[in-house]
């Protein structure tokens, strides 16, 4: 356990051995070794890229305006979880609770664009077994798309303590920490985005296959 | 130059890189200014409300629109032709521009302890070193196999 000491400016200072608070430094820890396991994933797609000699490719399929609305709608629930994290600090119950709420709302509309477009490509028949880039593609968006379920519930859960009044200023860090994870998420989702949907969308067959493929 | 430059880097009459020695859970920092110099301060100033000195809703909605004004920037060079070797290059940096972004204000690693940032810049640099690597090996020594 760790108690709160007073500095002479009246900033709270952990009574631990390191001066920080071990439940903020857990989550960074945790934070750093999710970008191995992202990294991972994101290395195996960039490693495999270009290399499915059966389509779908991604240049037909990737929809990037569809994307770029549900990136957008990520980012804003960063926006909205730094303004319930402000409103929880300030004491203003409602309107933190009202952001928290924004949180939660705009992560499940991002949720829905994934399962949207996951519908979409097995319709137009991409699957996890159809080629090695739905391998590598619904592995990467599939983990991501677990990250935000669990981000969404854990913040549904602290929307209904702000409602209820049991998360509060002096308890803040439960939203602070929750955050953290919220925007790693988000950055994540940043490199995702570039990476196989903005750099990867004109991607076809693999040079000299085209004429093998279509005969 | 010299003053735009101190302006852009100087931060409280400290290098603007140089991270924070606060403690982890202040409620709100008092060196919060993202960037140092007078106008800069002021402007922030004027938007955060109130002349505070730490970050504010009217700080977090700019970081928010300048995170989709560089999102809408990337569909917009998406559907741009010409651009050649550059297409990637510059999709990269603004994708770091929004990174750092959301890092550094949103998560407050401007504003926190300098452990947590040391904690996650290792990572990050430990994650792209071995990762680098391994594409250079895919790359030049090994040839994924063709397997569907």
């Amino acid at each position: 356990m760790t108690q709160a000491a007073t500095t002479e400016h009246h900033a709270p200072v952990e009574d631990t051995s390191t001066g920080l608070n071990s439940r903020k430094l857990m989550m960074w820890a945790f934070l750093g070794s999710d970008v191995m396991f992202f990294g991972a994933f994101i290395a195996t797609y960039l490693v495999y890229r270009g290399k499915s000699l059966i389509g779908p490719y991604p240049s037909e399929i990737l929809n990037i305006p569809i994307t770029s609305v549900s990136t957008f709608v990520l980012l804003m629930s960063s926006l909205a979880m730094v303004l319930g994290l402000h409103y929880v600090k300030t004491g203003e119950k409602n309107k933190a609770t009202l952001w928290i709420l924004a949180v939660v709302v705009l992560g499940a509309i991002f949720m829905g664009f994934q399962f949207v477009e996951f519908r979409e490509f097995a319709h137009l028949g991409l699957t996890p077994r159809t080629n090695i880039f739905g391998t590598t593609f619904f592995i990467l968006t599939g983990i991501h798309g677990a990250h935000v379920t669990i981000g969404v519930l854990w913040m549904a859960f602290l929307a209904y303590g702000s409602h209820k009044g049991t998360l509060r200023a002096d308890n803040s860090l439960d939203l602070e920490i929750a955050g953290l994870y919220w925007h790693f998420v988000d950055i994540v989702w940043i490199v995702i985005f570039t990476v196989i949907y903005l750099i990867s969308a004109t991607d076809g067959p693999p040079p000299g296959m085209e004429s093998v493929i279509h005969g | 130059m010299a003053n735009l430059w101190r302006k852009l880097t100087y931060h409280d009459g400290n290098g603007w890189w140089n991270l924070p020695h606060g403690p982890s859970n202040e409620l709100n920092p008092p060196h919060e200014g993202p960037i140092g110099g007078a106008w800069l301060m002021n402007m922030f100033r004027t938007m955060t409300h109130g002349g505070v000195e730490h970050a504010g809703p009217g700080f977090y909605w700019l970081v928010g629109a300048a995170l989709g004004i560089i999102t809408l920037l990337e569909v917009w060079l998406f559907g741009v032709e010409g651009l050649g070797g550059w297409y990637i290059p510059i999709l990269l940096g603004l994708s770091v521009l929004k990174f750092v972004g959301v890092v550094a204000f949103f998560m407050h690693l401007r504003f926190d302890h300098r452990m947590f940032t040391y904690i996650f810049t290792s990572a990050m640099i430990i994650g792209i070193l071995i990762f680098s690597l391994i594409l250079l090996f895919a790359e030049i020594a090994f040839t994924p196999p063709n397997v569907f």
